[in-house]
């Protein structure tokens, strides 16, 4: 079973102060801590886990510039086989669509089947590139997988709905997946792992290897575009309840009914 | 095999004092001199039940109780070593060194926030080759966790009051690694090494005093090359009280007793200076628990044991009814491991009327 991952190496801004760039467009970066997008981190785990039951190959494959490198020093010393930066200049300021087009040009020459995508990724969350890159392929995709089960020819998987349910549909082979947090629990790499890995190979490929042409990709050839970025104005309202516990208790229990919080 | 060169596990006579003493041992499997029994058979680290092995706290009772010096707990770490190689880490474990790695400390934390702790306090930070006469170690737990702040603006209080002048690094702090080191993280802990040997060699440092005696034991232990003086900050304040630097001019009568951080104690030996500093507070009467110094029980917070619950009744719960049965008022300790585990298992044991817990650096600061 050859499994393709790919991932996305984000910026940690859950506690972080985000600061918008001069461009309006992009937040500045100097000071944030990057890593593997948490969802895409399930997604090669389950590769990895897939891998280890089936076995097969894992390669991981990323859109991104040279510090890039680092995500994928970390699914390599995780234990995927083969890694791949699909980096140039003109890819700058692509959209879900064109970064899913990248992807493709790239995957579409390779063995597969099974490709694993998280469903979204944390910095800009549009959440299109799985499905995009499957349409594109022309296979079958699920999104918000929360199990796998490989059966031959197809995999049975189960998607995370609204209000705690869950579909369990059959997929077809190749497919692509988009895979929710919590679908396993992520192994730890160490830091020696990731040091022996720094000795793998990372293969870049460009826009002439991958066939494309400039006015394809990054922001000619994308149909969205990013008009600007801002921070929300904060508008809250905050009420000091006083009283003994109880009394508190109840206060509390009366507005979070009135707020529609509680049933 | 190296191991059993490097721990002197060939020395071991397999009387079990170790197992026999150990407090994890009392309420679960965990059996250390089994451990090592195989090692030597085997010439191989041994097979283990997963979550036993992340239960002992690297406390130091079986070290401080072997007849032949070894250290068995070191054992327990090299075991862990291989488990991070092959990524066999308890989650709750694995996000903390993800943490140390990222943001160099284990709570999750960003480093811009490291220092807000200190805001509005006069806390002045290192500049590059300054000469320090004390560098304030804060350590992760006082500079992020809201009950731990507490200890660390007390012991800011203490070093104005002494006229201490002292630098601290600011948001450049890093994790020590003493809790990396205990989970077995040992790659990890030799980037912090050098990380920090790198920051500290940017000053002319004289003296470093650290809130945590998990930070003390560690550079003072693990750290090769460190050019200064280390000690945990009741080393400092005994000090400071015989030099008559420190001077208190409130009466506190109050029945006090005091907890031994394992890392404090039964790591360093370090068991005259907290009780000088208690002792010579006016009005405190001083009694000890049945079992102090080196038999003081461990509160669970080593080795990792803040990132991992364990099963089986809490070790802070029995200390802090023992506290009890001396009857202190106040449970003082030194260490933000102990403080935490042992306020939390007050209120777990619905102890919070009858027994409160303390830092001495916050009893102190009360009484000036």
């Amino acid at each position: 079973m050859n499994i393709i991952v790919c991932v996305k190496h984000v910026p940690d801004t859950a506690e972080a102060e985000v600061v918008i760039d001069n461009s309006g467009k992009d937040i500045k970066k100097e000071n944030l801590v990057f890593d593997i997008n948490e969802w895409d981190n399930y997604a090669l785990e389950e590769a990895l886990l897939l891998k280890e039951k089936h076995g097969g190959m894992v390669t991981v494959l990323t859109v991104g510039s040279e510090a890039a490198n680092e995500t994928l020093r970390k699914c390599l010393a995780k234990g995927a086989d083969e890694a791949f930066r699909l980096d140039d200049e003109a890819f700058k300021r692509s959209d879900g669509y064109v970064i899913a087009k990248i992807l493709y040009s790239a995957i579409k020459n390779m063995k597969y089947d099974l490709i694993l995508t998280g469903v979204q990724a944390s910095d800009d969350g549009y959440a299109q590139v799985g499905v995009t890159l499957a349409e594109m392929l022309g296979i079958q995709h699920a999104s918000m997988v929360k199990k796998v089960e490989v059966k031959n020819g197809f995999v049975r998987v189960h998607r995370e709905l609204e209000g705690g349910l869950e579909e369990v549909v059959e997929v077809k082979l190749p497919a692509v997946l988009t895979i929710q947090t919590g679908i396993n629990e992520p192994r730890y790499v160490s830091i020696a792992g990731i040091r022996r890995a720094a000795r793998k190979e990372i293969k870049v490929l460009g826009l002439a290897e991958l066939g494309l042409k400039k006015e394809e990709v990054g922001e000619a050839g994308s149909p969205t575009r990013l008009e600007r970025l801002f921070v929300p104005e904060a508008t809250k309202k905050t009420e000091i309840l006083t009283g003994d516990p109880s009394t508190v208790a109840t206060k509390l229990s009366e507005i979070l009914k009135e707020k529609g919080v509680l049933g | 095999m190296e191991v059993l060169q490097r721990l002197n596990l060939l020395g071991c006579i397999q009387c079990g004092v170790c197992t026999g003493s150990c407090p994890i041992s009392l309420k679960s499997g965990f059996n250390v001199r089994k451990l090592v029994r195989e090692t030597l058979l085997y010439k191989n680290l041994p097979e283990h039940e997963e979550d036993v092995i992340w239960g002992c706290t690297t406390c130091s009772t079986c070290e401080v109780r072997c007849p032949r010096e070894i250290k068995p707990f070191e054992l327990v770490v090299d075991i862990r070593s291989m488990l991070v190689e092959e990524g066999v880490v308890p989650p709750t474990i694995r996000d903390a060194l993800e943490s140390v790695y990222k943001h160099g400390n284990p709570w999750g934390r960003v480093r811009g926030k490291r220092s807000e702790w200190a805001e509005g306090l006069n806390v002045k930070q290192a500049s590059e080759g300054e000469k320090i006469s004390l560098l304030y170690f804060v350590g992760c737990t006082p500079a992020y966790d809201n009950r731990i702040q507490n200890v660390a603006r007390a012991l800011i209080k203490i070093f104005e009051k002494t006229g201490t002048d002292f630098r601290t690094l600011g948001n450049n702090e890093n994790c020590c690694g003493s809790e990396v080191y205990g989970i077995g993280e040992k790659g990890l802990f030799e980037l912090l090494v050098e990380e920090n040997l790198n920051l500290f060699n940017r000053y002319d440092i004289k003296l470093m005093v650290t809130t945590s005696p998990h930070c003390y034991n560690i550079f003072k232990n693990k750290y090769n090359g460190l050019k200064f003086e280390v000690q945990h900050y009741t080393q400092y304040i005994a000090k400071m009280i015989e030099k008559g630097k420190l001077k208190f001019s409130k009466k506190r009568e109050e029945t006090v007793t005091y907890h031994d951080p394992c890392f404090l104690g039964k790591k360093n030996g370090i068991y005259e200076e907290p009780r000088l500093v208690i002792e010579n507070i006016p009005g405190v009467k001083f009694v000890e628990m049945e079992r102090s110094k080196s038999q003081s029980l461990c509160c669970e917070g080593g080795g990792g044991r803040m990132w991992f619950d364990f099963s089986g009744e809490r070790l802070s719960e029995v200390r802090v009814k023992e506290a009890v049965q001396t009857g202190a008022s106040i449970l003082l300790t030194s260490c933000p491991f102990c403080l935490l585990n042992l306020e939390d298992a007050v209120k777990t044991t619905g102890m919070e009327e009858t027994i409160k817990i303390m830092d001495i650096a916050e009893f102190i600061a009360e009484v000036f």
